[in-house]
């Protein structure tokens, strides 16, 4: 089986209904997409497949062969970071940040496809991606922020 | 035979040399200097560690390996070690403003790192935990920057020829004034050094606040890039060659013990299974495969012979947890006056308050990468606490404590849970039978249910109020599980030393003063592992003597901030609530509500920090909104204003989580929450607006906790919200109106 992860074509042993998440952390050592719960509802291992944010814990790996495949690793180009990492460091939302790639690939999905999000608009966006520590706060504001820069670097 | 006889020490055990006053000087790992110094325990855990050591434990470590150091490295790095761990409090950004306060370093080749165990540390320093990793490193590690600078500034001015006054220190630069060109960076300095160092003969002087460049500025975290594009390493990503993945068969009740597994030999032949252990002397059972899914299948498919253990409901649990309304056999905690003649002297309340089990639900669940080799352990692991980490890898070894390495990671989330260490046991176990190293990563599942919980209490209190709106007696007993006693961390005897949990009693004397006041404690032993949860007991002391101290005002018709303002005791931490709690008042405007919202107040305090809230709740269908919180906070100095604002944010939510939404409930002996699903957290969507206000009203000089002390006083603001809004006292957590 291949994966398009990142740009690059990579060969994969593990089996067709092995979780998406775990071919990426164990096999491809991409450790940057995170484990939170296993069943979709924590949001940890978000990753896009085709631009689509997709819950990695839940998804075989089996559908992510031909579509592309990016991870938190891949989301910026080169040095440059993605407009959402760039809102997320200006605004300082981590603390652990444990579940920081799955916020920022959820967010990046987001405001690729709303660039003008409200408050609100972000809310309904982000509110099934848990954050223990309590940034919530910061998020809210990171993401309308995000998209201005995004609309900045257009 | 085993390690434990033949193995020598490991190598990498770097040698400190103690000078005078305390601080060590030993050879940095890169090859320049380290000066390291030890951070005084607190008085709280003096005592403990001083418990510990008259007993046949031992806490060991200082003087003679330090607790944090620095190093200088001939390529002009500086690194700063420390004995705590990152998991979101923002601290290594916040040691390393006051490192670089001293000894000016270039801040762009500025590094903090945690050491491992071989390293340095005794094992008391390194722990992460109370709220105290900026406050107890404050002051040495002013010193040992201080005398590290002056050490290389010595050494430049023999090295340039000039004397020591006539150089400026900056940005790892040292220079001779006026002369800007003739300079040395403290990596040319190293490098060019002969012979051996020499700690200044005369004590450094540090700088004034008035000169601070770092300390009191919000420096933006320097782990955030690494964090946000996945490159920095928890536990759960620890990896090395040849690794195997753990699994661990659980048992199905608490107390169940494991006495053999049928199909062993079935297991052993599954795909990718390297090997199969069955320990009932440790009660373990588990495997080491080829991959993570592989070792799952695998312990799911072990058919362990389980006996024993309870077979407890909610319903049992909930008639355990009780204050004896006979009010015997307690520990008293406080007593002062005549509170039964002073209960006789007002119009009497009584309220009985509870909270449940709790989840710490951090997103990073337990994880360890154990590699045991013939001469010693090696391990990676997501702890907050070296101590029990070490002790689970000895136990399931049987090498000796100093044949166990232990690099602490970045962690996801701890909340007092990454401090009992089962999981290091479990890899370790796993690793010593398969001969290769062993990732094991807990599942949620594993997280919920075979960890240690927030404990379950229960509160009783009378009170009474006079006329003229004066408390005239308080009588708070306070029935609750373990927090310390539980773990094994301390031996039963401390228990019996202190008669009650010491943990559970956190916030449970209050800032106000009271005339006639008692307070007794009744420690309950459950069958279901209790532990550390962020703040302890001030979760629900503070709940408990907030929400009363509320129905005392309503009781005597006062407006609630002038009934506590009235009672804040004299001394200097209950003046300094008193100011915090005045600024609330008036940020939020309190006295005026909006349509529709009920605004409440509590207060409360966590080691010498004190928090005044105030929330402003809502709600629909029965359904309890928390709009706004205003949260003013003295925690003295604060070194970082975006660290700080980020834990009182942070403890805002998890408080409110905790207070709305978080139950764990007992089934057929077991916990019966599996994930999130029946354990839900809070959202962003349901997340209050937050504003965060420091003051430091006495001009104290030296910095408190600010990861712990804002949660407490959470709960109760919130319920005296919505007693504001609806009139009706929720008394248990989680508030509900229906």
């Amino acid at each position: 089986m291949n994966l398009e992860v990142n740009g690059k074509v990579l060969a994969v042993d593990s089996p067709a209904d092995e979780m998406l998440l775990w071919v990426l952390r164990d096999e491809l050592g991409l450790t940057g997409t995170k484990f939170g719960c296993g069943a979709g509802i924590c949001g940890s291992c978000t990753v896009h497949l085709d631009g689509v944010a997709t819950r990695s814990c839940v998804t075989p790996v089996s559908a992510a062969v031909g579509k592309k495949l990016t991870t938190i690793e891949g989301l910026g180009s080169g040095d440059r970071l993605h407009p959402v990492q760039q809102a997320f460091i200006e605004q300082q939302v981590p603390q652990c940040a444990w579940c920081m790639s799955g916020q920022v690939m959820t967010a990046a999905a987001f405001i690729a496809q709303s660039p003008n999000p409200s408050e609100s608009d972000v809310e309904a966006a982000l509110s099934a991606n848990y954050c223990r520590c309590g940034c919530y706060t910061r998020i809210r504001t990171a993401v309308v922020r995000a998209a201005a820069i995004q609309k900045e670097q257009v | 035979m085993s390690a434990k006889t033949t193995a020598k020490k490991p190598k990498t055990k770097r040698p400190w040399r103690l000078t005078r006053r305390g601080f060590l000087i030993g050879a940095g790992v890169l090859g320049g200097l380290a000066l390291g110094a030890n951070a005084a325990l607190t008085r709280g855990r003096q005592f403990v560690a001083d418990a510990f050591n008259s007993g046949e434990g031992n806490f060991g470590g200082p003087p003679n390996t330090p607790s944090l150091w620095l190093e200088v490295s001939q390529d002009n790095r500086v690194i700063l070690f420390v004995p705590k761990v990152e998991f979101g409090q923002g601290i290594h950004t916040a040691l390393a403003q006051i490192a670089a306060e001293e000894l000016q370093p270039d801040w762009k080749n500025f590094q903090v790192r945690v050491a491992d165990t071989a390293r340095g540390f005794g094992d008391s320093a390194m722990s992460t935990a109370g709220s105290t990793s900026v406050s107890a490193s404050f002051k040495p590690l002013r010193e040992a920057a201080a005398n590290m600078r002056v050490m290389l500034e010595q050494e430049a001015a023999r090295q340039l020829g000039v004397s020591a006054g006539d150089l400026r220190v900056a940005g790892g630069r040292i220079s001779v004034a006026g002369q800007p060109d003739k300079s040395l960076t403290f990596g040319e300095v190293v490098a060019a050094k002969q012979g051996e160092w020499q700690l200044p003969t005369e004590v450094p002087r540090l700088k004034a606040s008035r000169d601070w460049q770092y300390i009191g500025e919000a420096v933006p975290r320097i782990d955030f890039r690494a964090k946000l594009t996945g490159q920095a390493v928890y536990g759960y990503d620890a990896r090395v060659e040849g690794m195997l993945y753990g699994a661990v068969a659980r048992p199905p009740r608490y107390g169940a013990t494991l006495k053999g597994v049928d199909n062993l030999e079935a297991v052993q032949a599954m795909p990718g299974v390297e090997k199969v252990v069955v320990d009932p002397t440790q009660n373990f059972a588990g495997v080491a495969a080829r991959t993570r899914s592989q070792a799952r299948r695998a312990a799911e498919a072990l058919q362990v012979q389980w006996e024993g253990g309870i077979t407890w409901s909610q319903e049992d649990l909930e008639a355990r947890v009780q204050v004896p309304r006979s009010g015997r056999g307690g520990t008293v905690y406080m007593q002062n006056g005549d509170p039964l003649q002073g209960l006789r002297q007002g119009k009497r309340v009584e309220a009985e308050y509870r909270i449940p089990l709790a989840a710490h639900a951090h997103l990073e669940p337990q994880a360890a990468l154990v590699d045991v080799k013939p001469d010693r352990v090696e391990a990676q692991v997501s702890t907050q606490v070296v101590q029990t980490t070490r002790d689970g890898i000895v136990k399931a070894t049987g090498y000796a404590p100093e044949h166990v390495v232990i690099q602490p990671t970045y962690i996801g989330g701890a909340f007092g849970r990454k401090g009992g260490q089962d999981v290091a046991f479990e890899a370790a176990m796993l690793s010593k039978a398969a001969g290769k190293p062993v990732h094991l990563g807990w599942t949620r599942l594993e997280e919920m249910r075979y960890g240690y919980l927030r404990p379950p209490s229960h509160n009783l209190l009378r009170g009474a109020v006079d006329e003229s709106g004066k408390i005239t007696a308080i009588e708070h007993h306070i029935a609750g599980g373990d927090v310390f006693l539980g773990l094994g961390t301390f031996p039963e005897a401390v228990g019996s030393v202190f008669g009650f949990d010491p943990g559970a009693l956190s916030g449970a004397v209050p800032l106000y003063e009271f005339e006639n006041a008692k307070g007794l404690a009744w420690r309950v032993k459950l069958p279901v592992p209790t532990g550390w949860w962020r703040s302890l007991g001030t979760i629900p002391n503070t709940f408990a003597l907030e929400c009363f101290m509320d129905e005392l005002a309503h009781a005597a018709g006062q407006d609630p901030v002038e009934f506590r303002l009235r009672h804040l005791g004299s001394d200097q931490r209950a003046q300094r609530a008193k100011a915090a709690l005045q600024r609330a008042a008036e940020l939020s405007g309190w006295g005026q509500t909006a349509e529709g919202t009920g605004k409440g107040v509590a207060i409360g305090k966590y080691g010498k920090t004190v928090v005044a809230l105030v929330a402003e709740v809502s709600a629909e269908n029965n359904l309890i909104k928390v709009e706004r919180v205003t949260a003013v906070v003295d925690c003295g100095l604060v070194v970082n204003p975006n660290g700080a604002e980020a834990q009182a944010q942070g403890s805002i939510v998890m408080g409110v989580s905790s207070a709305l939404k978080e139950k764990i409930t007992l089934k057929d002996g077991m916990v019966e929450a599996d994930n999130f699903g029946l354990y839900p957290l809070l959202t962003l969507s349901e997340s209050p607006r937050i504003r965060v206000e420091f003051i430091n009203s006495a001009n104290l000089a030296e910095p408190y906790g600010m990861g712990e002390p804002v949660i407490g006083p959470v709960a109760p603001v919130v319920a005296n919200a919505v007693f504001a809004l609806t009139q009706k006292r929720l008394r248990e957590l989680p508030l509900r109106l229906a």
